[in-house]
């Protein structure tokens, strides 16, 4: 646990794990061609780029309640000295995401693939695609200490608990893109969900006893 | 610049056995004659499936009248590696190697029941035998998800079972049933869909020049994961309506509810006719992507109505409100 807790402390064991997922379509296209990626590769990029986006907004997401559950426990506190990293990479493989489904939609012409956009954002797939990617964007620009000192810590913090907001979307986002409900879906946001019930259910209790100085992130 | 490597498959003219040959033999003498040919073609990767499946060895024959030119077929490999086949697996590089672990397409056989004056149970092999053979079809294939192929099919036109059933007059509708094998085929296991699958056509679709049955692609046997050995192919509609591995084909006087219907009855019709004017709720059905398109950009496509079938299927619809029938 020691050793983990070391290599999470490091912000380029971090960097590594956001990165090198990212890399992994190079594997099916050119390592280990793989024809079901290479029949629409463009596809297989837009979607990889849209569940490393949900996934690591789900990761960034239960630092604060495993911080909660175990406020000793040294993984939880290294992870949460990663938050504003993990966070802008989750809004930076989103804002990758949408400018693959803007090639996507490339139809040949500027005016076409402009029609062809504004068609498919007017379905709530593909609203709700955006308007998370929008609280990302206010997430990641008000993430710089400047932000907090200029909003004061208490705005700043209601402005960040969007957060939650976007996860749902982006998990409604998810579902959407398929025809059957993709179990993915669960596995990426089951977790999120029970450690903020269980953070819950824990801030719940201590409330209930007498003076509990217990900061919450 | 665009250079063309002809596919592993791609045998030349002079391969081909003389279609004489094909017919003075049974089936099994054949097969083995096209073994001993295959052992001597360097390179021509053709594997115990193609000679042993269920519908190998019967000849195919080009059909001219379906062969637009202007169409680039897929490649073989992407053709059989992207599917949807729940059944398999929700993914589309699942029913490749899920339908190839011993799941097993011969013998198969087929019934053909109902409002018909000569219901019958056939192996799959006589049948095709029965309606005298197969040929190959070039047809666009639409999926509703926004992506399309052109595949060679090898098969029968529909019309042809349809007239060796003989329905009687009551019969309006044609339904397809696919297998239902839970214990060897892993998606079946899951609750995705209502299992079995089941598609239907109205007999005047069924019986148009276009509506095929497959029994091959690009003259070899249909691979498992595009539906062996009965497939069901109807280019103007989207590709959901193409039941695979069909077990019964059933005449009835009610329209049937199809299983994506079922399922979702706001998303996914009846008709499910190829029509860029009328979206799917979710997304835009106005163009579609190329697959295996040249190019990392060239992939999109204006939809065409009916799949570019508008001039042979559009007297079907005639008054039909498409947008509420979709």
């Amino acid at each position: 646990m020691a050793l983990l807790e070391k290599l999470l402390r490091s912000k380029v064991v971090i960097w590594t794990l956001i990165v090198l997922p990212g890399l992994w379509p190079v594997w099916p296209f050119f390592i280990r061609p793989d024809p079901s990626a290479l029949a629409d590769p463009l596809k297989f990029v837009l979607h990889h780029l849209g569940f490393l986006a949900c996934l690591l907004l789900a990761i960034v997401l239960t630092f604060t309640p495993l911080r909660v559950l175990g406020p000793k426990w040294g993984v939880a506190q290294a992870l949460n000295r990663h938050r504003r990293l993990v966070g802008v990479s989750a809004f930076t493989y989103g804002l990758l995401h949408f400018g693959v489904q803007v090639l996507y939609q490339y139809d040949g012409t500027y005016d076409g693939t402009a029609a062809q956009l504004a068609k498919e954002l007017q379905k709530p797939f593909q609203l709700t695609g955006l308007v998370t990617l929008v609280i990302l964007l206010v997430l990641a620009l008000t993430s710089l200490h400047a932000a907090i000192r200029w909003l004061g810590g208490k705005a700043w913090k209601n402005l960040h608990r969007l957060a939650y907001v976007a996860a749902a979307l982006a998990a409604y986002h998810q579902a959407a893109a398929r025809k059957i409900f993709p179990m993915q879906v669960v596995w990426i946001f089951g977790p999120l969900v029970l450690l903020e019930l269980a953070r819950i259910w824990k801030q719940r209790s201590a409330a209930h006893r007498p003076p509990a100085p217990l900061r919450v992130g | 610049m665009h250079i063309r490597t002809p596919h592993d498959w791609a045998l030349p003219e002079s391969a081909a056995t003389p279609e004489r040959d094909y017919r003075l033999r049974p089936r099994r003498e054949f097969l083995r004659t096209l073994g001993y040919g295959a052992a001597g073609l360097a390179g021509a990767a053709l594997t115990p499936r193609d000679l042993l499946a269920t519908t190998a060895g019967f000849p195919t024959q080009p059909n001219p009248a379906f062969r637009d030119p202007a169409l680039k077929p897929t490649p073989y490999d992407l053709v059989t590696s992207y599917n949807n086949f729940y059944e398999f697996g929700p993914d589309k590089a699942d029913p490749k190697p899920n339908a190839n672990q011993g799941w097993k397409t011969e013998p198969w056989t087929v019934a053909i029941t109902g409002l018909i004056r000569h219901p019958l149970q056939i192996d799959a092999n006589d049948l095709v035998r029965k309606l005298g053979g197969l040929e190959q079809r070039v047809y666009r294939h639409r999926c509703v998800e926004a992506w399309s192929m052109v595949v060679p099919w090898d098969g029968f036109p529909l019309a042809k079972l349809i007239a060796l059933a003989d329905p009687k007059p009551e019969a309006k509708f044609v339904t397809f049933t696919t297998f239902n094998d839970p214990k060897n085929v892993p998606g079946q296991r899951a609750s995705t869909l209502d299992w079995p699958y089941f598609e239907g056509l109205r007999l005047d679709e069924a019986n148009h020049d276009l509506a095929f049955i497959a029994t091959g692609i690009y003259g070899r046997p249909i691979p498992n994961q595009n539906g062996a050995p009965l497939r069901l192919v109807v280019p103007w509609k989207y590709g959901f309506k193409g039941g695979k591995s069909i077990v019964k084909i059933d005449f009835v006087a009610r329209q049937p509810r199809n299983t994506w219907q079922a399922m979702n009855p706001r998303e996914y019709g009846f008709y499910a006719n190829v029509n860029p004017e009328v979206d799917h709720p979710r997304w835009s059905q106005a163009s579609e992507r190329v697959i295996g398109a040249s190019g990392f950009l060239g992939g999109r496509q204006k939809t065409l109505m009916f799949n570019g079938y508008e001039k042979q299927v559009a007297a079907l619809y005639r008054g039909l409100d498409l947008t509420r029938n979709f």
